[in-house]
């Protein structure tokens, strides 16, 4: 009975893989900009979603979006790791090396047709608000870094980030509530 | 940082979602999400707010090695005593972590998308029961459809419930279609236990609509239905 059940449970996680690595990946190298780096964030992400299922609560957020934002911050920290010890110049490659824009053109496009209201909120912000966002989603650019990147005083950026954000969750919030 | 004023701990869930906090404001942050379900609930808002940009990100196909790594991984907690854990024995629903985790819909999740049906005989009867105040997880049941004679409910109760003096926590089948709640006995607040059904009630528990838990007077309800509201209730659900 009970290896039964793990055998179950190895079938339906093998098509939950199926389904949805794709996109997870597809999220992994976006963030970290190499593969390798997106297999080890890809890897690390399915084992937690494997033994963390039962945190997975449906009445917060759906399954989607909860396994995105396990990639998402696993990219994100397997960024962070590095970083913590570059040295000042290796930052400044790094930041370099992080493109401008947030999503392009093709991408803002796809963003209105699956999700329309983010793609609407995002739209209302002022230009440096969005870009602070998206290369903030994207990067996980701290302040600091956000500032260096857009070459702006860190308070300004701050605000824009803030104010970005508020401006969202209105957005958003109202549309909900509609 | 003051994390109980609701206007900061939105504030601070949004720039960390987002992921523009320092390093040690972002560590500081994530000990006290640990403490503060407030702040967990703020953070999950913000992830349902914002993941959705991701969706514009083109699907890749990873390479195969990926998945076996994966599979090499999580292979080592079988055979079935750990990882059926999370599966099986319901282990992972507690509140230890103060989550709200609801494994039954994951479980449900998993096995919707499955390509191939798991066999019958593997199939569990749930029920997630909440508090009808608070609408948070506060117990879970489950057993094994079918067989009508011998049957054990296992119950697991989420978090440091306490039951006032004088008083006793009787759990009721909800047979559904306005028929009235069938008593099936005393339940205590330990995390883990066992009750047998009544033998008259094997068969069509299964067929039950939910759960319920009233508080009662020690003993037990003296007229045999409810005096109490549902404290604790949920509807069954078969994986």
């Amino acid at each position: 009975m009970l290896a039964r059940c793990a055998l179950s449970d190895q079938r339906a996680f093998d098509a939950l893989y199926r389904a949805t690595s794709a996109k997870l990946f597809g999220v992994a190298v976006r963030i970290t900009r190499r593969k390798d780096w997106a297999e080890e964030v890809l890897q690390e992400s399915f084992v937690k979603i494997w033994h963390h299922a039962g945190n997975y609560d449906a009445e917060k957020s759906a399954p989607m979006t909860w396994m995105t934002a396990i990639v998402r911050n696993r990219a994100l920290d397997w960024l962070r790791r590095p970083r913590e010890v570059q040295a000042s110049d290796e930052l400044e490659a790094f930041l370099a090396s992080v493109p401008d824009e947030g999503p392009g053109p093709e991408e803002l496009a796809i963003l209105s047709a699956r999700s329309g209201r983010l793609h609407d909120c995002l739209a209302q912000l002022g230009d440096d608000q969005k870009r602070s966002i998206t290369l903030a989603f994207f990067h996980g650019l701290s302040h600091g870094e956000l500032a260096a990147k857009m070459d702006k005083p860190l308070g300004t950026v701050k605000t824009w980030v803030r104010r970005g954000l508020d401006r969202l969750r209105q957005c958003l919030d109202g549309l909900d509530s509609i | 940082m003051n994390y109980t004023d609701p206007d900061i701990r939105e504030r601070l869930a949004a720039e960390y979602v987002l992921g523009t906090m320092p390093e040690r404001a972002r560590r500081r942050f994530e000990s006290q999400l640990k403490l503060s379900p407030a702040l967990r609930a703020a953070v999950s808002e913000w992830e349902t707010r914002l993941t959705p940009m991701a969706s514009a990100v083109p699907e890749i196909t990873p390479p195969r090695r990926v998945w076996k790594s994966i599979q090499q991984r999580i292979g080592g907690n079988r055979p079935a005593a750990n990882s059926a854990g999370w599966w099986n024995n319901l282990g992972v629903w507690r509140a230890a972590t103060g989550l709200a985790t609801i494994a039954l819909v994951t479980l449900g999740f998993f096995l919707a998308i499955a390509i191939e049906p798991t066999a019958p005989d593997t199939s569990m009867m749930v029920v997630v029961m909440k508090d009808t105040d608070t609408r948070s997880p506060a117990m879970t049941v489950s057993w094994e459809p079918g067989q009508a004679r011998k049957k054990m409910l296992r119950l697991r109760v989420i978090g440091h419930a306490e039951m006032a003096p004088d008083t006793a926590w009787e759990l009721w089948m909800l047979p559904g279609n306005d028929q009235a709640p069938v008593s099936l006995g005393l339940i205590t607040t330990h995390e883990l236990q066992t009750l047998p059904v009544p033998p008259q009630l094997g068969n069509v528990i299964d067929d039950a609509w939910g759960l319920g838990m009233t508080v009662e007077p020690a003993g037990g309800s003296p007229v045999g239905e409810p005096t109490n509201p549902m404290l604790y209730m949920g509807q069954c659900v078969k994986t």
